[in-house]
């Protein structure tokens, strides 16, 4: 096949320990942590890259169920980032300190720094001697900050912090001018930013609760519905490799979906994604021919086994019974004392007691004799007889295949007439529909039948045709169609191993366009905010007609998942749709979406004026923990307000209910 | 895990992390953040989480077939699945409950009551 993608389920690699030298050690180097919700790039500000990229997750395996007192219990390491080899192992496990994309959960990300810390070789004795600049979600609220702040200077002793938006980051990292729409597609939100002459209009700016860990799990789920026989083998993981490399946005996705609607354009454009095949061995290595000799040769055994069975007791029973003759004869014989003393070894107690066991003897071994005759006719039968009721197809190749053509067809139009049943009868059981009216009909016309119902045989199948039960014949098709499917299952030539892998093919059509248009369209999974091109529009209506002009002239896209083929195309027909008449616009998109603003933040880190934009110790214990020092880069700080002290609270109730009496005229 | 032993050098102690068995501290929930964020006076120009959520939309929501993903323009009465054409109205009459279920979960229809 021309187009079949074959997954790579890319595996990760262990972060090293980097080098710690001096030069980091004694020079007060910042440390810059683009801390995002779906990867957290770490590096120092003196290099041009980012020294760890990792997924933002960690693992904590269960502890050990078997509490056994010999063994203390051993506690699987957590893993963390990069250290978690095969994600869909401890895909149960996961854990993010991100809630959407805000950090909430600190004790992961506490366990998320030492592993940052740790693996940058910082080996100082108490206290982690750099300043940091952490990135932090658009309008973070001041509660989760202050936790953050609490355990940087408090947890690692660090110097000083400075806190900066990644979108802005990215936004001057790529030295688009100060007045800009960004649009921040995220992994968990989709923000727009309206940034005009350096100035942040926070209370214009947008966030669609929306992003690229939703488009997976739409795909996931969708997939898993379409096939849900690989539900296992569509992981998350994968379904995340298609999202990246093979997913794209429609310029008009209306128009889109309209072409795959035509079966050639569907057959010529479908993507297969091959998912891994095993070889599966039947079920313990042996053909079918080979299983049904070895029962063969169990069945002979048993009746081996039986035969000899039979012939001991045969022969036992004629041991006895001469015997028992012998003895007769003594008293035929006249000889009673010795009669009597043989009678008491028998525990027989007179002439009649021994007769009747003589004869009960003789009975047993005429029928044990009739037996072992029948026994072997048997086998002789089983040598012969060829199975009946099995399907005997001709041995001559062209007869065969048209005995199972043959075959195929009466298998086929018996399923049909199963379902035709099935149908009828689940109709039927509804009120109002057609069958259940002809049901009544029937049933009306048996009521008014004269005497002579009956006469004929076909009169009877008024009843079948009323039943809502199986009946008979429906009984009688099943024993034929598993008669049927048992000979297709064992003549029907083995598909070839190529065809064998076309089961395990994924069949993408329309789902790769699908997904990523959960952006535009979010009610597509129920979710009733405005979509990307209605919130951008709602964002220019706040503005000025000038201001729109130079924001719709500068769209800055930038964020992981702006990276979709053809998301920048459409969001400029979008602009074109939703802007005036002959206006212009421009999107300009980031030249690295993912790691810009970690190379903004490590710029920032770098200028000038970086020591008058931190939070230092002193400030901390000063300002509290949520406090903020503002740059270009960051959210805006707002001292939260003191709680509303119990007496400002809404009076109790009943003071404001107004009473009224209600006069009810007898 | 005991905190002490894997304790980093940098680290004079653990800060969040607890010992395993010790009583775990609950993490407030970005929605508990949110709203208790909500119940203070904050002065009329801050701008807050909740307040910059993205509008309603105001355009109809369009209809796609559940399991193909065209424009659907008719909906099954019995399951409530959307679909596009007569083969597709096959697929959904066979398709079994727990399908059905998930497919009305995923567009987020599977609580609507009626």
């Amino acid at each position: 096949m021309e187009n079949i993608l074959v997954l790579k389920d890319y595996k990760t690699v262990p972060d090293i320990v980097h080098e710690y030298g001096p030069t980091l050690k004694f020079g007060h180097i910042p440390l810059v942590i683009d801390n995002g919700s779906y990867q957290c790039r770490v590096g120092w500000s003196i290099y041009e890259e980012p020294h760890l990229i990792f997924k933002n997750l960690i693992a904590r395996p269960r502890k050990d169920r078997c509490k056994k007192d010999a063994e203390p219990p051993v506690t699987p390491p957590i893993q963390i980032g990069n250290d978690i080899l095969n994600i869909e192992a401890v895909r149960f496990q996961l854990k993010t300190q991100f809630d959407k994309n805000v950090v909430t959960h600190f004790e992961v990300q506490e366990q998320v720094c030492d592993y940052i810390f740790s693996h940058l070789g910082i080996d100082s004795e108490g206290s982690v001697p750099h300043p940091i600049v952490m990135t932090e979600a658009f309008v973070t609220p001041n509660y989760c900050r202050q936790l953050m702040s609490e355990l940087l200077f408090e947890g690692y002793g660090i110097p000083a912090v400075s806190y900066g938006v990644d979108s802005l980051f990215s936004m001057y990292r790529n030295d688009i001018g100060d007045t800009a729409l960004i649009v921040n597609c995220g992994y968990h939100t989709i923000h727009i930013i309206p940034v005009i002459r350096g100035k942040v209009i926070g209370e214009h700016a947008r966030r669609i609760n929306l992003g690229g860990s939703e488009m997976i799990s739409y795909l996931h789920k969708l997939l898993q519905l379409k096939y849900p026989v690989h539900v296992n083998a569509i992981t998350m993981s994968r379904i995340e490799e298609i999202l990246q490399e093979h997913s794209s946005v429609a310029l008009d996705y209306q128009e889109e979906i309209r072409k795959w609607s035509n079966p050639d354009y569907y057959e010529a454009n479908v993507k297969k994604v091959q998912l891994p095949y095993v070889q599966t061995a039947s079920s313990s290595g042996l053909t079918a021919e080979q299983q049904k000799e070895r029962k063969k040769e169990m069945a002979r055994r048993l009746l081996e086994i039986n035969a000899r069975k039979r012939e001991e007791r045969l022969a036992e029973d004629e041991e006895q019974l001469n015997q028992l003759l012998a003895i007769q004869d003594m008293i035929e014989d006249g000889d009673t004392d010795e009669f009597n003393e043989a009678i008491k070894g028998f525990d027989i107690k007179s002439y009649e007691d021994l007769q009747r066991q003589i004869s009960n003897i003789n009975v047993r071994i005429e029928k044990n004799k009739q037996r072992i005759l029948a026994a072997a006719n048997a086998e002789e039968n089983l040598e012969v007889r060829p199975t009946p009721g099995r399907m005997q197809p001709p041995s001559d190749p062209e007869a065969f295949q048209a005995w199972l053509n043959e075959t195929r067809a009466k298998y086929r139009s018996l399923v049909a007439r199963r379902e035709s049943r099935r149908a009828r009868r689940a109709a039927m059981a509804k009120r109002r529909s057609a069958a259940a009216a002809e049901r009544m009909r029937v049933i009306s016309r048996l009521a008014a039948a004269g005497d002579d119902f009956g006469d004929q045989d076909s009169d009877w199948d008024a009843y079948k045709s009323i039943s809502r039960e199986a009946d008979s014949d429906s009984e009688a098709d099943g024993e034929r169609l598993v008669e049927l499917e048992e000979a297709l299952r064992e003549y029907e030539p083995p598909p070839a191993a190529d065809q064998r892998h076309t089961t395990h093919q994924l069949h993408l059509a329309i789902e790769p366009y699908r997904a990523p248009e959960l952006m535009f369209q979010p009610s597509m999974m129920g979710n009733l905010e405005a979509g990307l091109a209605e919130s951008m529009e709602y964002v220019f209506k706040h503005f000025s007609p000038e201001d729109q002009l130079l924001l719709a002239n500068n769209v800055f896209l930038t964020g992981g998942c702006s990276q979709f083929p053809g998301l920048k195309e459409r969001l400029e027909r979008e602009l074109l749709e939703m802007r005036p008449f002959q206006s212009t616009h421009k999107v300009v998109k980031a030249k690295n979406p993912s790691l810009d603003p970690w190379y903004g933040a490590r710029d920032f880190a770098g200028s000038n004026e970086f020591e008058n934009w931190c939070v230092s110790k002193e400030d901390y214990y000063e300002m509290g923990g949520e406090y903020l020092k503002e740059h270009y880069a960051s959210n805006k700080y707002y001292k939260s307000p003191a709680p509303i002290a119990d007496n400002n609270l809404a009076p109790a109730g009943d003071a404001n209910v107004v009473k009224e009496e209600i006069v009810v005229d007898c | 895990m005991t905190g002490e032993e894997e304790k980093p050098c940098f680290k004079r102690e653990n800060k969040f992390i607890v010992k395993s068995g010790c009583k775990k501290r609950m993490w407030r929930s970005l929605k508990q953040i949110l709203t208790a964020e909500r119940t203070l006076l904050w002065p009329n120009e801050a701008v807050l989480y909740y307040s910059i959520n993205a509008p309603p939309t105001f355009k109809p929501t369009k209809k796609y077939s559940d399991i193909s993903g065209l424009p659907a323009p008719y909906v099954d009465r019995h399951s409530k699945l959307f679909y596009a054409n007569v083969e597709e109205f096959a697929t959904v009459r066979s398709l079994p409950m727990d399908i059905t279920a998930g497919y009305l979960q995923l567009r987020g229809a599977n609580n609507l009551v009626g």
